[in-house]
C-alpha cells in the first residue's frame, strides 16, 4: 500500500457506494424542509433565517456522514493494515477526511441555489453561503474524525460521538452564519470568512494526529 | 533481521498471557506461537507490532529498541491477521492492487492464481466466501518483498492444496533470508519450526 | 530548574504518600475558607448600590465558575501529559477531575439562572457567560461519557486524554466566538458583573471562597486520585502493604 493506491481506493470504493453520498443529501434537504413546516413558512421569517438553517443542516449532515468513516475499516481489519503498512496513520486519515470532503460537500454545494429558492435567500447572498460552506466545512469533517476514531469500537457510538463533537462544531456555525447575516446586511463578512478559514487550517494541522492516536488507541 | 524479545510480559483483562517470554527471531527461522484458543497467541503478534499494551519487557529489533524506533520494524514486514482488511465493495484483483500498487497485472493474476482464486479475479469481494477474502490477502504473500512476515492463522482458509502451496511459498521465503512468525495448530514439520508454547 | 518534582510525579506511590499528607489538610483548610467566605459575603459584606441583596449570590458562582473553567484548563494539560510523557498519573487526573468540574459547571450554571432571575427577570438569557459555561459543561458531560463507555483502561486513558486536550485547544476559539455571536445579538447592558471596581469590604471576602474553594475541590481531586491509583496498582507490593497496615 502506498498513499496514492490508498487515495485512489478510497475515491473508488466511495464512487461504488453512491447511495451513501445519495443518502447524506437527501437527509440535508429533509432537515432544510422542516423548518418551514415546523416553525412558518413565510419568508419573512425564512429569509433572514435561511443562513442559520443551512447551516445547522450542514453541521448535522456532515455528521451524519463523517459518524461512520471508520467503522467499515475497523470491521474488516484494514486500520489494522494502515497501522502495520509502515505509512503514517496521521497522513492516511488526512486522505481519507478529504476523500469523503470531496465527496459530500461538492454535490451539496450543487442542491443549495435550489434550496437557497425555496428559503428565499436573496441571490447575492447565495455566494457567500456557498463560500463560507467551502471554508468551514473542512474543519467539520476534521474535527468529526477525532469522534469518529474515538468510537469506532463501540457498538452503539454514534450518540456519544454527537455530544463528544457538536459542542466543537459552534465556532464554526457562529461565524459562518455571522458571515451570511452581515452579507445580507450589506455589510463586510470577509473577516468571518477569515476566521472559519483559519479554524479549518487549524483542524485539519492537528485532528489527523489526534485521529490517528485515537485510531491506534482502537484497534487491539 | 534480528528481533529480539526480552522477558515480555502481556495482560489481558485480569489475565497474564505470557510472563518473562523471551525468544529471538534470526534470518531463514520460522517461528510458529502454540497455544489452546483464548492463549494469548494472536495477542503476543499484536504485541511485538505495537497495538496491545507490554507491562513490561523489551523489544529490540536490529539492534534498536522498537517503543522508540517502531517505523524500522513496521516497514520490513507483513502482517495478515484474521480480518485482513479487504474491502467489499472491490474485486479480487482491486483488493490486492491497493496493497500492492507496484505489482504487474500478470503478478497480480499469478499470486491469485496461487491460492485458488483465479476464477475469481473481477469478482466483487461482497459475493465471495470469509474465506475466500482471507485468500485474496495470502496472495499478497507472492508479492510481497518483506522480510518478516506475521501470519495469524493463515491456513484455517486453505484447502488441502492451497497448504502445500503456501507451505512451499513459505519455504522458499525461508530459504531466501525471510523470517515468518505464524500462530496455527498445523505442526508445519517439514519447515522445521522453532515453537513457542502460550499456557493459557 | 529542578525537574525532580516533575519526575516523582510519575510514580503513584510517591504520589499517593504526597498525598495522603496533603490531601486532607486542603481539605479542611479549604472547607474553613469557604465558610468564612461565604458567611461574610452573605452577612456582613455591604449590599450592591444598584441590585441590593441579589448580588451577594456572587460569592458562590464566580469561585465556581471560575473553578469549572480552571478545571478543565487542569485536564487539558494533562491529556498533553498523557499523551506525549505518558505519565501514569496524568490520566488518573482527569478521571478524577472530570466530574468535580463538571459539578462546578452545573452549580455555575444553576446559581447563574437563579441570579438571572431577580436582575434580567427570567432564568435564562443567552449571554455570552452563561452559554459558554453551559459548552463547557457539555464539554465535561463529553469526557465523562467516554469514560464510562470504554472497558478497556489503556484505551479510555488514551481516549480521554484526546477529548480533554481537543476541548482545551477549543474552548477559547468557543468562548471567543461566543462573545463576538453575542455582541452581535445584544447590546453589552446585561454585563453586571464587571463593575469598574469593587469595595474592599465586597472584594476580601470573594477571595477568601474563591481561595475556599479552589483548596477544597484540589484535596478532593487528591482523594479521588488516591483511590484510583490503589485500584491501579492493587498488584503492587507498596499496596498490598499500605492495605495491610491500614485495613480496608
Amino acid at each position: 500500500m502506498n498513499y496514492r493506491s490508498y487515495f485512489k481506493a478510497e475515491w473508488m470504493s466511495l464512487l461504488r457506494r453512491k447511495q451513501d453520498t445519495l443518502n447524506a443529501l437527501l437527509f440535508f434537504v429533509m432537515v432544510i424542509t422542516l423548518f418551514p413546516l415546523g416553525v412558518d413558512p413565510s419568508a419573512d421569517f425564512l429569509a433572514p433565517a435561511a443562513g442559520g438553517i443551512i447551516w445547522c443542516a450542514t453541521a448535522l449532515s456532515v455528521l451524519m456522514a463523517v459518524e461512520g468513516m471508520y467503522k467499515e475499516d475497523y470491521n474488516d481489519g484494514s486500520l489494522e493494515q494502515w497501522l502495520t503498512s509502515g505509512l503514517s496513520v496521521t497522513f492516511l486519515v488526512f486522505l481519507k477526511v478529504l476523500a469523503q470532503w470531496l465527496m459530500v460537500v461538492l454535490p451539496l454545494l450543487l442542491v443549495l441555489p435550489l434550496l437557497a429558492q425555496m428559503l428565499f435567500l436573496p441571490m447575492s447572498v447565495l455566494s457567500v453561503v456557498m463560500l463560507s460552506i467551502l471554508l468551514g466545512t473542512p474543519a467539520l469533517f476534521f474535527i468529526g474524525s477525532i469522534g469518529a476514531a474515538l468510537t469506532v469500537s463501540l457498538r452503539r457510538g454514534a450518540v456519544l460521538m454527537l455530544l463528544l463533537i457538536l459542542p466543537l462544531y459552534i465556532p464554526v456555525i457562529i461565524f459562518a452564519t455571522g458571515a451570511v447575516r452581515a452579507a445580507q446586511m450589506e455589510m463586510v463578512y470577509s473577516g468571518q470568512l477569515a476566521i472559519l478559514a483559519a479554524i479549518s487550517l487549524v483542524a485539519l494541522t492537528l485532528s489527523p494526529v489526534m485521529a490517528a492516536i485515537s485510531i491506534r488507541a482502537s484497534v487491539n | 533481521m534480528n528481533l529480539q524479545l526480552k522477558n515480555l510480559w502481556i495482560e489481558r483483562g485480569e489475565r497474564d498471557l505470557c510472563r518473562d517470554l523471551s525468544f529471538s527471531v534470526l534470518n531463514g527461522e520460522l517461528i510458529r506461537i502454540a497455544g489452546e484458543n483464548g492463549a494469548g497467541k494472536s495477542s503476543l503478534i499484536k504485541a511485538i507490532l505495537g497495538w496491545v499494551h507490554l507491562e513490561a519487557g523489551n523489544l529490540e529489533f536490529n539492534g534498536e529498541d522498537v517503543t522508540q524506533h517502531r517505523d524500522m520494524l513496521l516497514q520490513c514486514q507483513l502482517y495478515l491477521g484474521h480480518t485482513p482488511g479487504i474491502k467489499s465493495v472491490f474485486t479480487a484483483l482491486e483488493n490486492l492492487r491497493l496493497y500492492c500498487p507496484q505489482a504487474s497485472e500478470e503478478a497480480l493474476e499469478f499470486a491469485l492464481d496461487q491460492v485458488q482464486l483465479g476464477a475469481f479475479v473481477d469478482t466483487p469481494a461482497a459475493q465471495l466466501s470469509a474465506g475466500q477474502k482471507r485468500r485474496i490477502a495470502l496472495a499478497r504473500l507472492w508479492l510481497t518483498d518483506k522480510a518478516l512476515w506475521f501470519l495469524d492463522e493463515p491456513f484455517t482458509a486453505l484447502d488441502v492444496k492451497g497448504v502445500d502451496a503456501l507451505e512451499q511459498r513459505m519455504s522458499d521465503h525461508l530459504s531466501s533470508g525471510g523470517a515468518i512468525v505464524i500462530t496455527t495448530h498445523q505442526p508445519l514439520l517439514s519447515l522445521a519450526p522453532k515453537v513457542i508454547e502460550l499456557v493459557a | 530548574m529542578n525537574w525532580t518534582w516533575f519526575h516523582k510525579l510519575g510514580s503513584p506511590k510517591w504520589f499517593y504518600q504526597w498525598a495522603s499528607n496533603w490531601g486532607g489538610r486542603c481539605v479542611y483548610l479549604g472547607l474553613m475558607l469557604l465558610v468564612i467566605g461565604i458567611v461574610w459575603g452573605l452577612a456582613f459584606a455591604p449590599a450592591d448600590y444598584q441590585q441590593g441583596n441579589s448580588f451577594r449570590i456572587i460569592y458562590i458562582h464566580v469561585p465556581v465558575a471560575v473553578l469549572a473553567q480552571s478545571c478543565y484548563l487542569g485536564m487539558g494539560i494533562a491529556g498533553f501529559v498523557a499523551l506525549v510523557w505518558q505519565m501514569k498519573l496524568a490520566p488518573v487526573f482527569i478521571k478524577s477531575v472530570a466530574p468535580v468540574g463538571a459539578v462546578m459547571a452545573f452549580i455555575a450554571l444553576v446559581s447563574g439562572a437563579i441570579w438571572g432571575k431577580p436582575t434580567w427577570g427570567t432564568w435564562w438569557v443567552w449571554d455570552a457567560r452563561l452559554t459558554s459555561v453551559l459548552v463547557l459543561f457539555l464539554l465535561y458531560m463529553g469526557v465523562i461519557a467516554i469514560q464510562n463507555a470504554l472497558d478497556d483502561q489503556v484505551f479510555a486513558d488514551k481516549a480521554v486524554a484526546v477529548v480533554s486536550l481537543v476541548g482545551v485547544i477549543n474552548l477559547p476559539i468557543i468562548k471567543y466566538s461566543v462573545e463576538w455571536w453575542n455582541t452581535l445579538h445584544q447590546p453589552a447592558t446585561f454585563k453586571l458583573t464587571e463593575k469598574p471596581s469593587m469595595p474592599m469590604e465586597m472584594w476580601l471576602p470573594l477571595l477568601f471562597s474563591a481561595l475556599g474553594l479552589y483548596l477544597f475541590a484540589a484535596g478532593l481531586a487528591m482523594w479521588r486520585m488516591q483511590s484510583e491509583v490503589l485500584k491501579r496498582e492493587r498488584k503492587a507490593n507498596w499496596v498490598k502493604k499500605e492495605v495491610m497496615s491500614h485495613g480496608v
